[in-house]
């Protein structure tokens, strides 16, 4: 059994639609990997027990706390981190420009829990109600706002992205 | 000996048990990591192995045969919650993990595997599967062995060995008659609970014939009390009875649980409460 063990741990992650080839040591966090290897600092890092939110990013289209994923046992994920919700050109999602017009945050700490989870949310659920919002954000704090300004924004995104899809279906 | 811990990824169910067996208490189990990663953040565990489980296909999906649902160690709690054959059939479960704490995020990646071996005590997952009278099979020594979850229910740790590995749940569904519910207390809406009960009940006209009570967050271990409220069944819902649930639950937690969820005492009272409006929310929903 001694040659199932390795001290390295080759994954093919295809991050914000980059493909990285990595050789990885088996004790890095996802978080440590995209912040201190591949300087994508947008990811946060907040508790690291995976109750702030603040390190959430999206793995195979479902969210996830990167500082209590393990990067080995990520084979070939799709990852999105906050860096890859807005276009190439730096446009914004309708989600991102939703809690821009709103004000939807303060220091914005929070904001790749709130961004990526209201993205699923979107994704999975074009007309959610405010019990569906509370369930999708429930996994991030934020310590600025009193949330009232974030669920103002996410409000925001739904109106948008309708209008978006009404403007597609024309 | 390496300096960090080493890698081992086991391709089916087989290599797992090989691997598990032949390396010492210092190899770690890893599936989503959400017990096991805040732990090794902390410096409260060093895995010298990490073995990764996440590539075993005996380990994984929901499904239902000769009146069992099966539901393999690595499910995640947002597919409990999603499943159809949850859903219909195992309703309180379903329930059950979308209470889970950590919002989708843990939703997404803990497993129900992990949730059980995790033994903690603020869970949520465990009460209603023992109130379903839930089973699991363990892989030990190469062979597969069913036992009653509540059997490793018996100390703070669930006594399996570090070469064991939870393969999967087994749990008959309840009765489209049967009531159910699962109440949590608690102060966030992604956070732990300071009392929760499980609790399903079958009713006879308006008597309760039937009548499961578990109730976590409030001991070291969950407390199956349906025992405790056998002289109970036979009686119609009352303000009385209901009285009555909450006193003889309370009494019958021992040995509290204080800590930043709440002190004993009032953990302990709250034990009762929870207890309560459970089987008043069951017994309401069972027909």
């Amino acid at each position: 059994m001694e040659d199932m063990l390795e001290d390295t741990v080759l994954v093919n992650l295809r991050i914000n639609g980059k493909l990285y080839e990595l050789e990885i040591p088996p004790h890095k966090s996802l978080l440590d990997l995209l912040r201190d290897d591949l300087n994508l600092t947008g990811t946060h890092m907040g508790c690291m027990t995976g109750h702030c939110g603040a390190c959430t990013v999206s793995i195979d289209g479902r969210v996830a706390k990167s500082c209590i994923t393990l990067a080995a046992t990520l084979g070939r994920a799709k990852i999105t981190t906050i860096e890859g919700l807005a276009k190439d050109d730096g446009t914004l999602s309708a989600v991102q420009q939703a809690f821009w017009d709103e004000a939807g945050f303060q220091c914005a700490f929070c904001a790749p829990g709130m961004l990526l989870c209201t993205s699923e949310l979107l994704d999975g659920n074009p007309d959610p109600t405010d019990e569906d919002i509370e369930k999708a954000l429930a996994g991030n704090l934020c310590r600025c706002t009193g949330y009232q300004s974030i669920r103002r924004a996410v409000k925001a995104a739904i109106a948008s992205r309708q209008q978006q899809a009404d403007q597609v279906a024309e | 000996m390496s300096l960090h811990p080493v890698f081992a990824r086991p391709r089916n169910l087989e290599q797992a048990g090989e691997v598990l067996g032949s390396l010492s208490s210092g190899a770690m189990i890893i599936a989503g990591g959400q017990e096991l990663m805040p732990s090794v953040n902390y410096g409260m565990l060093m895995p010298e192995v990490y073995v990764d489980i996440g590539q075993v296909k005996e380990l994984q999906g929901i499904s239902e045969s000769d009146g069992e649902i099966h539901i393999g160690a690595l499910t995640v709690h947002r597919d409990v919650q999603d499943n159809e054959v949850t859903q219909t059939k195992l309703p309180l479960l379903a329930y059950a993990a979308a209470q889970v704490g950590g919002g989708w995020q843990v939703h997404n990646r803990g497993t129900i595997g992990g949730n059980i071996v995790s033994m903690h005590p603020l869970y949520d997952i465990v009460p209603s599967l023992l109130a379903l009278d839930a089973e699991v099979d363990v892989l030990k020594g190469g062979k597969i062995n069913r036992i009653a979850l509540a059997s490793l229910m018996k100390d703070a740790s669930h006594g399996l060995g570090s070469e064991a590995l939870l393969v999967r749940v087994i749990v008959k569904p309840i009765t489209a008659a049967a009531g159910w519910a699962y109440e949590k207390l608690k102060i966030t809406a992604g956070g732990y609970g300071s009392a929760n009960a499980a609790a399903i009940v079958t009713k006879d006209g308006d008597n309760i014939s039937s009548l499961r009570v578990v109730v976590g967050a409030v001991s070291a271990l969950p407390h199956d009390l349906s025992g405790v409220l056998t002289g109970l069944v036979g009686q119609a819902w009352s303000d009385a009875l209901a009285g009555e649930i909450e006193a003889k639950v309370s009494a019958a937690v021992s040995n509290p649980l204080s800590d930043h969820q709440g002190d004993g005492t009032w953990r302990k009272a709250m034990a009762g409460v929870v207890a309560r409006r459970a089987v008043a929310a069951a017994a309401f929903k069972a027909q």
